[in-house]
C-alpha cells in the first residue's frame, strides 16, 4: 500500500494512512488493484493508525475516523471470498533506554485502534515490529477485543551473529515468545529483501510447527531523479525467492516496500503453477 | 594500581554499560588529580570505540548504543568542569544535527547526536521536523563544523537537498561538511545532493565525522 501511494505522489511528510479521509477513491482503486490481481488478502491502510503514532503526527483525535474510513475503503474494493486485514504498526516509539515507552502506553495505544477496526477485518497483521515487548503489547491489545487469528510479523537484520531485530531480539527469542503467546502464524516482513528473506524462513521453519509467513522488500530502494524510492529488483527474481520460500514452507507469502499488484498477480500465477 | 590499568577498568565498566561503576572511576579520576584527558581518551575514549565495535560484530544492537552512549555523556559532564581552559582541546568539532521539516521520526537522529557527543563532539541537536532555514541558522551561530541532516521519509528527503542549495545561495557552503542520515539515504542521493557523506549506522557516523573533519 505504502509503495503505490508514494508512486501517486503524496505531500512530504504526511502520514499515508490521512488518504483513507482525503482521497478514499484513491484508496480504494489501491485495494482493489491487489484483489483484483489475485491477492487472497488485504491489508486495511492502518499502519500508523495507531493512537502513539497518529500522537507523532499530532492528529490523534482522527484515530476513529481514520480507522473507520479505512474499513470502509476495503470493503468497497473486497471481492467475494477473500479476506480483509487489520493491519498494526510499530507505534513508533521505544522502550528505554531507546525511548520513554512503557508496555502499558503501548496496549493501550493498540486498544484504542482495534475498537475502531475489529467489526470489519477477518484476521490481524502486526507488523514491522523491532521490539518484542511491543509485539506481545500489540497482541494483547487484539486478544482483549478480538478473537480473530493475528499474523505477527517482527522485521529482523542480518548481523554476523544470524538474523536480530534493531533492538536485539534473536529470531529463536522472538519464536519462543510468539509460541508462548499463541499467535496463528508467525512471520517476517520489511527490512529484509526477498533473498535474504529465504535464509531467515529456513531458520524459521526449523523453529516452529506453526504457520509461517513472509513479506520480504524488493531489494533495496534508490532515490531517482523525482526524489522518490525505486526498488530496481525485476519482479521475476522476486517472485522467484517467493516461490523458494514456498517450497521451504511458508503458508502465506506477499510483498512489502517495493512490490506492487503486479508482483502480487505473478506471485499468484507462480502458486497457481506448484 | 597503574594508570593502565584504571583506564582498563574504566572501558570494561563502559562495555559492560555498568553506569554505576563508571560514573564511580570517573569521580576517583577526579578525586586523584589524574590527567583527564587522557582518562578521558584511554579510559572513556576506549570504551565507546569499543562499543562501535560490538555493534558492527552484531554483540550490540540499539538499547546498548544508546546506553553506552548516555553513560558516557554523563560521564563526560561530570569530567569537563574540572578540565578547566583545556576543555577546548578535547572538542573533536562541532555538529548541528536535526531531523528534516515535514519528519517526526528522531531515534535515529538522537541515536547519532548520543554517539557524536559521547565520541568528544559538542552537538546541538534540535530535534525533529525542523526547517532547514533553522538548521543553516543554529549552524552559522554557533559556528558547527557538520551539519548532520535526518529523514526517514522518501517523501521529507527533499528537505536534505535544500540545505546544500540555501547554503550555496548564501554563498557559505565551504564553511560546512553537511552529510545526510535516515533509512532511504544512499550514496546516489549523497551525490545528487551534492553532501558530503552519509552513513547507514550511528556507529559509522562517528567515523565519517571523523574522516570529514581529518580526525
Amino acid at each position: 500500500m505504502g509503495s503505490e501511494i508514494f508512486k501517486r505522489g503524496i505531500t512530504p511528510g504526511k502520514l499515508p494512512d490521512t488518504l483513507n479521509i482525503e482521497q478514499p477513491e484513491l484508496i480504494f482503486e489501491i485495494h482493489k488493484s491487489y484483489y483484483d490481481a489475485g491477492a487472497d488478502m488485504c491489508q486495511t491502510s492502518t499502519f500508523g493508525s495507531s493512537f502513539l503514532n497518529l500522537q507523532g503526527y499530532r492528529i490523534e483525535n482522527q484515530i476513529k475516523e481514520l480507522n473507520e474510513s479505512a474499513l470502509k475503503n476495503i470493503e468497497r474494493a473486497c471481492l467475494p471470498n477473500r479476506l480483509i486485514v487489520g493491519d498494526i504498526g510499530p507505534s513508533g516509539v521505544f522502550k528505554p533506554p531507546v525511548g520513554k515507552a512503557t508496555a502499558d502506553q503501548w496496549v493501550s495505544s493498540y486498544v484504542k485502534q482495534v475498537n475502531f477496526l475489529e467489526q470489519g477485518v477477518d484476521l490481524w497483521h502486526i507488523e514491522t515490529i523491532s521490539d518484542i515487548e511491543e509485539m506481545e503489547a500489540a497482541i494483547k491489545a487484539i486478544r482483549e477485543i478480538s478473537k480473530k487469528p493475528i499474523i505477527s510479523s517482527m522485521t529482523y537484520t542480518k548481523t554476523k551473529r544470524g538474523f536480530f531485530t534493531i533492538m536485539g531480539d534473536s529470531l529463536e527469542k522472538c519464536v519462543r515468545i510468539l509460541e508462548d503467546r499463541n499467535v496463528d502464524v508467525i512471520g517476517a516482513n520489511c527490512t529484509l529483501g526477498s533473498d535474504e528473506m529465504i535464509g531467515l524462513i529456513k531458520e524459521l521453519k526449523e523453529l516452529t510447527n506453526k504457520p509461517v509467513s513472509a513479506k520480504p522488500n524488493a531489494g533495496q530502494p534508490r532515490i531517482d531523479l523525482n526524489n522518490r524510492a525505486v526498488y530496481d529488483q525485476p519482479i521475476k527474481d522476486f517472485v522467484s525467492d517467493i516461490r523458494e520460500i514456498i517450497q521451504i514452507g511458508a503458508k502465506i507469502v506477499g510483498g512489502c516496500c517495493g512490490t506492487s499488484p503486479e508482483t502480487i498477480k505473478e506471485i499468484k500465477e507462480a502458486i497457481n503453477s506448484i | 594500581m597503574s594508570n593502565d590499568k584504571f583506564y582498563e577498568e574504566i572501558t570494561e565498566a563502559i562495555v559492560s554499560l555498568d553506569k554505576e561503576k563508571t560514573i564511580e572511576l570517573a569521580n576517583k579520576a577526579i578525586q586523584e588529580k589524574m590527567n583527564l584527558l587522557e582518562v578521558i581518551e584511554k579510559g572513556f575514549g576506549a570504551g565507546i570505540r569499543k562499543i562501535g565495535d560490538l555493534w558492527d560484530e552484531g554483540e550490540f544492537f540499539l538499547p546498548e548504543l544508546m546506553l553506552g552512549g548516555t553513560i558516557m555523556q554523563e560521564s563526560m559532564q561530570l569530567l569537563f568542569p574540572h578540565i578547566g581552559t583545556e576543555r577546548d582541546s578535547i572538542s573533536n568539532g562541532k555538529v548541528v544535527i536535526a531531523t528534516i521539516e515535514g519528519d517526526i521520526h528522531s531515534i535515529g537522529k538522537t541515536i547519532v547526536a548520543t554517539m557524536l557527543s559521547a565520541n568528544g563532539f559538542e552537538v546541538f541537536d534540535l530535534g525533529a521536523d525542523i526547517p532547514a532555514e533553522k538548521i543553516i541558522e543554529v549552524a552559522v551561530e554557533k559556528n558547527v563544523d557538520i551539519i548532520g541532516v535526518s529523514a526517514l521519509l522518501t517523501t521529507t528527503m527533499i528537505g536534505q537537498k535544500k540545505i546544500i542549495e540555501i547554503l550555496e545561495t548564501k554563498s557559505i557552503r565551504d564553511k560546512f561538511k553537511v552529510i545526510l542520515g535516515g533509512a532511504p539515504v544512499s550514496k546516489a542521493w549523497v551525490d545528487e545532493c551534492k553532501a558530503d557523506g552519509f552513513a547507514g549506522s550511528a556507529v559509522e557516523a562517528v567515523n565519517l565525522v571523523k574522516n570529514l573533519l581529518k580526525i
